[in-house]
């Protein structure tokens, strides 16, 4: 089998830009559209996701040799959920306002599939550290599409940006709606890859010139 | 058949291994969680009644917490009260719904017992035997300051516009809003959300019980004279904001824009329990005088 990656930074770049979870591989779709409603909330579901595909992706990968093929679905689920039940009982006991903020999207955590997809592609497949550092790619790239859709909504939509008043008016209220996700996600999609078309345009250039 | 074994035998060694990781975080937590939440609904009550890391709260001021259960006996229904009594504990009362007294009883609980809720249910059963069901309906905290009433505290939930809205709603003894608290809710951030805001919610302050129950959401803009003056509490002097209210407090509620339906909810759930509370305290105050107990509010 090939290697995958040529070094850990190309790892976390991967993450964060080629293979951004939200906006190239489209995973993940109902929490990006859902909660990304202001900046914090981006930022916290952020965290939190960071911390469970990095502490999934690392417990699969030691595991993975023990783990039945035939039940490895089942038994990634199980790991996943073990995981945000640990991280949901820390921060309601020790960070309340944290947990106050997020409520009920830290259990959502189980159901997304961009960790499941993770754990499945990678971490089953991939030695401890790379694994470790895949995640933690992985999960510093939904942040960030989630810390830029929620960006975007909170600007326009309440006219704040960390609960703080930037902006006179609401622009357009519109965006607070769960619709306005889509169409954010859908923008940042297409700036994505008007970007990576730009990139290409610009290999071609130089292996001509 | 040798697969289907060792499948069986892998997960539930997996489940077993997450439930002791689980088990063992949660030992951890429980406790801190739990201190969390009380010292979460501390502040707010302190909050409700106007008292803030600036202005604390004196010493003598203390919460007696009444607690309202439903009973079932085989056939027929009916309520009982839990209330602190001067000795440190509890005397429970049943009554029927109309406010008709039937018996009462002693329950060996002191208030800081009586905080947890599966200990206070453990306790009232051994008291009121097997065949009786109950349930937990609400409480109500009767704030004193040196044995003369300050205010009811209500911890309340009603419907809003997409779930369960919880609040805390404080009322002065002649049933005067003195403040309002949101403890929950799931509304849209920025349109039902804004109910959290001050600017909606002290506008329910300083209402009279005449003046809650003809309560309507009108769907006006919020003056801006008004709206400064909701925000920003402390800038003014008590006669300007005495002034201000007098001119832009009426019956009626500003809605919120965008979300007239959870303004709407709002206004009806606290007409609601104002409605409520004035006639059931009515009702314990009479009993409590009429049939001699010894009741600490």
């Amino acid at each position: 089998m090939p290697k995958r990656y040529k070094s850990y930074s190309e790892l976390i770049l991967n993450g964060l830009f080629k293979e951004n979870p939200i906006f190239r591989l489209a995973l993940s779709m109902c929490p990006a559209v859902g909660i990304s409603t202001t900046l914090m909330n981006g930022f916290l579901l952020g965290i939190a996701v960071l911390f469970v595909q990095v502490a999934s992706s690392f417990t699969v990968s030691v595991l993975k040799n023990f783990i039945h093929p035939k039940i490895r679905i089942p038994t990634y689920t199980l790991v996943i959920a073990t995981w945000v039940t640990v991280i949901d009982l820390t921060l309601s006991a020790f960070f309340p306002t944290a947990y106050k903020a997020m409520g009920i999207f830290i259990r959502l955590i189980v159901t997304f599939s961009i960790i499941l997809m993770r754990l499945e592609v990678f971490a089953a497949r991939e030695p401890v550290l790379p694994s470790v550092v895949d995640g933690f790619g992985m999960g510093l790239g939904f942040m960030f599409g989630m810390m830029t859709l929620g960006f975007i909504r909170e600007l326009l939509g309440a006219g704040q940006l960390f609960g703080h008043q930037v902006l006179p008016v609401k622009p357009l209220l519109f965006f607070i709606l769960p619709v306005a996700g889509f169409f954010c996600v859908g923008f940042m999609m297409a700036v994505f890859n008007y970007v990576e078309y730009l990139f290409k345009k610009a290999r071609e250039k130089r292996i001509k010139g | 058949m040798r697969d289907f074994v060792r499948i069986i035998i892998g997960l539930t060694i997996a489940c077993v291994m997450s439930a002791l990781i689980m088990g063992t975080v949660f030992m951890f937590t429980i406790k801190a969680k739990k201190h969390n939440q009380y010292m979460e609904f501390k502040e707010a009550m302190y909050g409700v009644l106007g008292y803030t890391h600036e202005r604390p709260a004196p010493k003598s001021l203390k919460f007696h917490e009444v607690y309202r259960y439903i009973l079932h006996e085989p056939n027929k229904n009916y309520m009982g009260y839990m209330i602190p009594t001067k000795d440190g504990k509890y005397c429970f009362v049943a009554l029927t719904f109309d406010g008709k007294f039937l018996y009462k009883k002693k329950v060996n609980l002191s208030e800081e017992e009586a905080r947890d809720d599966s200990v206070r249910d453990k306790a009232l059963s051994k008291v009121l035997g097997p065949s009786i069901k109950f349930f937990y309906a609400n409480k109500t905290i009767v704030a004193t300051n040196n044995g003369k009433r300050v205010a009811y505290l209500l911890p309340r939930s009603f419907p809003g516009f997409k779930t369960t809205i919880k609040v805390l709603l404080a009322l002065r003894p002649d049933y005067t809003i003195k403040g309002l608290e949101i403890l929950e809710e799931e509304e849209d951030p920025g349109l039902g959300g804004e109910i959290k805001r001050k600017y909606f919610k002290n506008q329910f302050k300083g209402l009279t019980y005449d003046e809650v129950l003809k309560l309507k959401v009108i769907k006006k803009p919020l003056p801006e004279e008004y709206r400064k003056c909701l925000e920003e509490e402390e800038k003014f002097t008590k006669e300007e904001i005495e002034k201000i209210r007098a001119k832009y407090q009426d019956a009626h509620i500003y809605a919120l824009t965008g979300a007239t339906i959870t303004s709407t909810c709002v206004t009806n759930g606290i007409k609601n329990i104002v409605k409520k509370f004035a006639y059931r305290i009515k009702v314990l105050d009479r009993i409590i005088k009429n049939y001699k107990i010894n009741a600490a509010i």
